[in-house]
């Protein structure tokens, strides 16, 4: 166990985030427990507002007005990141933990050379003259392959493409060689194309700098070769969390594997329909009795619409969870 | 504000423009706007330098030359007591702008503190700054401003008296800064809500962009964000009512002159030869033309550059 607990980079217990409406507070995120090891990348999937980038919002205290953590604990690195003083934890912001946001066209400051954005926080926390700034700023835009670094520090963020942008905000987000990276869906807003290069390319920064990754995202097919893990939300709570190879070879919550199923493959005939999970996400503030999954699930029975399944191992090694009552039966049958 | 004078592009030709040089390029299409800023570069230049080029001393009379008409030896006539009205205009230029740019810059300095505070910050910051906007808009101008000059002329001269009798420091004898202290503090008390909502505005929408939480998240200062990354994005509607404001405290200060709040005699100013003019127009309209068509000109100058300004910061509503 405590070998366990000094490998842990992040380890987050029972976290709730509740959502103020005018019906009163609605659960967002539902006690969810999550880890992420020293070295190790963990994927997020989830369909939208299942509470992916709230929790990990959460973990840096950045969640916007209305929304808060009413109830969990959050460490990094040993620390409670809910407890921290602001003055602490700004050192962590950027410092320890690096963020990578969703949307480059809108996180980077218009008005600011990206030079500039690059150098802030290396002078904040690495206390660097602006010239010393200015040069490591170079080598970082060289590091995420940006051609002509030299110029492009001059440059205003609307003067450069959606994956340079998203690669200068990755810049930004290592500049301080975080423990830990959060990349909150950072390829969603780039084509195709780009979206590889920017998967490889964290993937050889995450090598080269030895961190650990958290890749929040809604593609379970985008991050099969990045990630050692994958945690699986839905409506704010974990359904499945297990390693990644496990995960595609044998998914076992019913939402899961919709997710896979849904991903349209070359095999498939050619007019095929593609498969898709029928229905919606619950609101938040509306989620029903029992397994949230439920309403929407092909395997119900009448114990998930009364009762909440637990996150159990469905193996004997333990590193395959899963929080499913149909997957449960299956087991002790077997 | 260094940022204006963005540094040139490093690639040639297809060389990506920055915001300020993308806004210039736009102005500099925009002719009204470009005969504006002529304007008041050109008085600027006069408020620096016309008091030396002058061909006549401003309190300099001339009593055999009385309420002459235009001429080649003066311009724009003389007045009452032989002054030289083109000396005087020059010089009310000086007296303009340095209401203009102090009573801005106060009331700037003012509003955008108070109001990036109360945007960013929020409640309670925000209801009491606001409540405090709201009050102050709600007293009529004029009225203020005569009653602040009222009550506070005699005991602050009383006061400079009394230092003087006691140090005979001169300093303490000089009038005119009493003047120009109630003048500019007045004008400022009541000129700084409109900056105050602006930039509340402004930071209230820009406080929920992105980029603000990607600042947070870099561990960056609230001090470091606000003056970096907040205020900065609110710039171009506040240099638009910038612009605006310089002409409205010319305007203004002449309409305190008028009614005798302002500047006071003998410190030219286009107001109280406005006023001085108009006793005498169907006489010697000259009197009354001269200043009263530079303080026109000037305010037309700095709304049509501020209506520049506004098409030019603003790519989305231009053509």
């Amino acid at each position: 166990m405590s070998a366990k607990t000094e490998n842990r980079l992040l380890d987050v217990k029972g976290l709730t985030i509740e959502i103020e409406t005018r019906r009163g507070p609605a659960v967002v995120v539902d006690g969810i427990d999550l880890h992420v090891d020293k070295g190790e990348t963990l994927g997020v999937v989830g369909e939208s507002g299942c509470g992916k980038s709230l929790t990990m919002l959460s973990l840096m205290r950045l969640l916007p007005n209305k929304i808060r953590v009413t109830q969990g604990e959050a460490h990094f690195d040993g620390r409670d990141l809910q407890k921290m003083s602001n003055r602490e934890l700004r050192k962590v912001r950027g410092g320890d933990i690096g963020f990578v946001f969703q949307d480059p066209m809108t996180s980077l400051n218009p008005v600011m050379r990206i030079g500039d954005q690059l150098a802030e926080p290396l002078i904040y926390h690495r206390g660097m003259s602006r010239r010393e700034a200015r040069t490591r700023a170079t080598e970082l835009l060289r590091l995420v392959g940006i051609p002509g670094p030299e110029e492009r520090i001059q440059a205003y963020p609307h003067e450069l493409s959606g994956g340079m942008r998203q690669r200068v905000m990755i810049a930004i987000g290592l500049a301080c060689e975080p423990k830990l990276l959060i990349a909150d869906e950072p390829t969603t807003a780039l084509d195709v194309t780009i979206q590889a290069q920017i998967v490889d390319l964290v993937k050889g920064l995450r090598e080269k700098l030895g961190m650990s990754v958290v890749w929040i995202t809604h593609d379970l097919a985008l991050i099969a070769g990045l990630v050692d893990r994958v945690v699986v939300l839905y409506a704010g709570t974990i359904v499945e969390d297990a390693p990644v190879d496990e995960l595609y070879a044998n998914p076992r919550h019913p939402y899961t594997r919709g997710l896979l199923a849904s991903i349209p493959k070359l095999s498939d005939a050619p007019a095929s329909r593609l498969n898709s999970i029928g229905g919606t996400p619950p609101e938040p503030g509306r989620r029903p009795e029992g397994c949230p999954f439920a309403p929407r699930c092909p395997l119900a029975m009448d114990v998930c619409r009364s009762h909440v399944p637990k996150l159990e191992p469905v193996s004997a090694a333990g590193s395959h969870r899963a929080a499913c009552f149909a997957v449960e039966k299956a087991r002790e049958a077997a | 504000m260094s940022v204006v004078q963005a540094q040139p592009a490093p690639l040639a030709e297809e060389a990506p423009v920055s915001l300020w040089r993308d806004a210039w390029y736009r102005l500099k299409r925009n002719r009204l706007a470009i005969f504006g800023l002529f304007v008041i570069a050109l008085l600027a230049f006069t408020a620096l330098f016309g008091p030396y080029l002058t061909p006549y001393d401003f309190l300099g009379q001339d009593l055999e030359a009385r309420n002459q008409a235009p001429s080649l030896a003066h311009l724009f006539g003389t007045d009452d007591l032989g002054r030289d009205v083109f000396s005087r205009v020059v010089y009310g230029t000086r007296t303009a702008f340095l209401v203009a740019v102090v009573v801005t810059t106060i009331a700037l300095a003012i509003g955008t503190t108070l109001g990036a505070i109360a945007g960013f910050f929020g409640n309670p910051f925000d209801r009491v700054i606001m409540w405090l906007t709201d009050v102050t808009m709600s007293v009529p101008n004029l009225l203020l401003v005569v009653v602040i000059n009222a009550s506070l002329k005699t005991p602050i001269a009383q006061w400079m008296e009394a230092r003087y009798l006691e140090t005979l420091n001169p300093f303490y004898r000089e009038t005119v800064w009493i003047d120009f202290l109630l003048v500019f503090g007045s004008m400022a008390l009541i000129s700084w809500p409109p900056y105050a909502r602006l930039v509340r505005a402004q930071v209230l929408s820009i406080r929920s962009r992105p980029y603000i939480t990607a600042a947070q998240a870099l561990g960056l200062s609230n001090r470091i964000i606000l003056m970096r990354y907040v205020v900065p994005n609110a710039l171009g509607p506040l240099i638009v009512a910038v612009s605006a404001g310089l002409g409205t405290a010319m305007v203004l200060e002449s309409a305190f002159s008028f009614l005798g709040v302002g500047v006071n005699p003998p410190t030219p100013s286009w107001g109280n030869m406005i006023s001085d003019g108009l006793r005498v127009w169907q006489h010697y309209p000259h009197l009354l033309a001269a200043p009263a068509a530079v303080l026109g000109l000037a305010s037309v100058a700095f709304s049509f550059l501020g209506d520049g300004l506004n098409d030019a910061l603003n790519p989305r509503g231009s053509k």
